[in-house]
């Protein structure tokens, strides 16, 4: 059997040899930390990316089947982006960066982390009309359709490989901050955040189309939001299902016809009051279900919305960090857990520094000794 | 008719109308209403119902935002009137997120909810040195020191700063409080904290009860 074959039937509860190891790749800081420990070579830290050859090559080394993260799809951002360009050197270093998307944060040189936010361009309708509707526009430059034309031919058989949708309100939410969201979403100019999510999303379903009308075919589909914190999501369930569900429906209709059942979506955060929005509106894959930070509980939403919720995540990342006993004990719910179908355990986020890199080889080897 | 006005304020508060709460205190400080009347059964009244709405997931980070951005422009109107009165805040907070990290949000919010209950903070901003939070409280009356960290590779900050107190000989004299996203109640007590709350509106209740308690 293929990895994408196993992946594939056990997302639609057939059967599998044995589960495949997934991953969610690393963070920077982890994978330079492994090659100064001699664990890998410093040039595959440095370059690389989820589904990249470094990626691969990584997996070799640990023993991973594939990163679930290997998705494809157009330019879903601002085109053309703003420009890259630093603002301002504060006295201890720290740089005021506007990024491309119009957001100015806070950056450390030789620091990755998440970004810090710091101000935004997006404030009020005239740099909505002037600045940011003209690069939220479709044009055929957002998507590679040679690429597309030859994927059935060119793509890897062995790995599920997925069509990246974009996302609904992550990206405008990362493009105005979540201050600058909260402001817009309350602001006088009722309309306005509204009329943001129709454009962008209007422009990211007209990506998804296009690549879909080339003939490429997909494993599954994929969207990135990341709209959740510890305690919930950043903005009222209600809100969100207002402005967004529409657009969740229509592209995911338009996947289904093309033939793709497989949705997942990627947020991070406790998901569960955002999760009816998602599942009625056709999202059926949980992504990646942080389990050790914050506690999101996959078995929950499975018992509230039944076998038509899937899952991809959910392992305690964390326990990578401290031994052998600590991995069996996660094996072994994970084990319980995958005994219901239609899920595959994956770390339930990036891997962070401390991670060990001979925990993270059992446990790619051991997880594939579930057997379903 | 004063209670009137001091409810439409914290109506108006809780809906995150900035520019009608500015006008409704002017309005209330030219009807004669004293400024500590404002300040608690206006602005803090709208904001504890925020706090709570937010503690039980009726409303979430947006609401809290554009409600205490209303709350700040009723203060700003309200300020000078309050220092006229000799009205004090409850007590003083230091807060800030910890050296190596540059997050704010969740500091932003906790303050910002702090504030709403009455109390003063002296922001120290992001990234800062355990030096200059032992400077500060030794500097200030100070009754609780609130620190925040959002990634697992800063977290231990929190500890390095709990230790300066205990160098610096000043522990006894602030409770401290702890919060961010990779932080549990058992890394805090790990550390030596006094209160680690999930939430900014926790977060604010906990300060009073904490400044209360320092206070006598």
């Amino acid at each position: 059997m293929t990895n994408r074959e196993r992946a594939m039937n056990i997302l639609h509860y057939k059967q599998a040899d044995r589960m495949p190891a997934v991953h969610f790749g690393y963070w920077p800081e982890l994978l330079l930390e492994w090659a100064d420990q001699g664990k890998l070579p410093r040039e595959l830290a440095l370059s690389w990316a989820d589904g990249n050859a470094a990626d691969s090559e990584i997996d070799r080394l640990i023993g991973w089947d594939f990163n679930w993260y290997r998705t494809v799809g157009a330019h879903n951002g601002l085109l053309p982006g703003f420009e890259h360009k630093v603002i301002e050197v504060l006295p201890d270093g720290t740089q005021r960066v506007q990024n491309p998307d119009g957001l100015i944060e806070r950056i450390r040189p030789g620091v990755t982390s998440i970004p810090s936010e710091d101000d935004y361009l997006l404030k009020d309708r005239e740099a909505f009309e002037t600045l940011y509707r003209p690069k939220m526009q479709f044009c055929p430059e957002r998507v590679n359709y040679e690429y597309f034309k030859n994927f059935n031919q060119t793509r890897d058989k062995d790995v599920p490989i997925g069509l990246h949708l974009g996302s609904v309100l992550g990206t405008i939410r990362s493009m105005v901050s979540v201050v600058g969201m909260s402001y817009l979403i309350y602001d006088e100019d009722e309309d306005l955040f509204a009329d943001v999510v129709d454009t962008f999303a209007d422009m990211q379903y007209k990506c998804a189309e296009e690549i879909l009308k080339t003939g490429a075919k997909f494993d599954f589909a994929h969207y990135w939001e990341d709209i959740c914190f510890n305690s919930g999501p950043l903005l009222s369930p209600e809100t969100f299902e207002e402005l967004c569900a529409k657009h969740y429906k229509k592209r995911n209709d338009l996947c289904r016809a093309y033939g793709i059942d497989i949705i997942s979506l990627d947020c991070d955060g406790v998901t569960d009051r955002l999760l009816p929005t998602w599942f009625e509106n056709g999202v059926n894959v949980m992504f990646p279900i942080e389990i050790g930070t914050w506690g999101d509980q996959f078995e929950a939403a499975r018992q509230k919305y039944g076998k038509g919720m899937l899952g991809v995540g959910g392992m305690d990342k964390t326990v990578l960090r401290l031994d052998r006993a600590a991995v069996d004990g996660e094996l072994e719910r994970l084990t319980r857990l995958s005994a219901m179908g239609g899920f595959i355990p994956c770390p339930d986020h990036r891997l962070m520094p401390g991670t060990k890199f001979e925990l993270v080889q059992y446990y790619a080897e051991k997880i594939k000794e579930i057997r379903l | 008719m004063s209670a009137l006005l001091l409810n439409e304020i914290s109506e108006k508060l809780q809906r995150g109308k900035a520019k009608d709460v500015a006008a409704l205190v002017s309005q209330a400080l030219e009807e004669n209403i004293d400024p500590e009347s404002i300040l608690n059964q206006g602005l803090v009244s709208g904001m504890n119902v925020i706090g709570e709405k937010f503690r039980n997931n009726q409303v979430f980070v947006p609401e809290v935002l554009v409600a205490a951005r209303a709350m700040n422009a009723g203060l700003k109107i309200l300020k000078p009137a309050l220092a006229g009165a000799g009205v004090e805040p409850l007590g003083t907070a230091v807060i800030c997120t910890v050296k190596g990290d540059m997050h704010d949000i969740g500091k932003n919010l906790v303050k910002m909810m702090i504030e709403g209950q009455g109390i003063a903070c002296i922001d120290l901003g992001v990234d800062v040195d355990p030096q200059v939070i032992v400077d500060t409280v030794r500097d200030n009356d100070v009754q609780l020191v609130c620190l925040s960290a959002l990634l697992t590779t800063t977290m231990h900050g929190q500890k390095d700063v709990i230790d300066a107190l205990v160098a610096a000989g000043l522990r006894d004299k602030v409770r401290v409080m702890v919060g961010g996203a990779p932080i549990t109640q058992e890394f805090a007590s790990e550390i030596g904290a006094d209160c680690y709350t999930l939430d900014a509106a926790s977060a604010a209740k906990e300060a009073k009860r904490l400044i209360g308690e320092m206070r006598g």
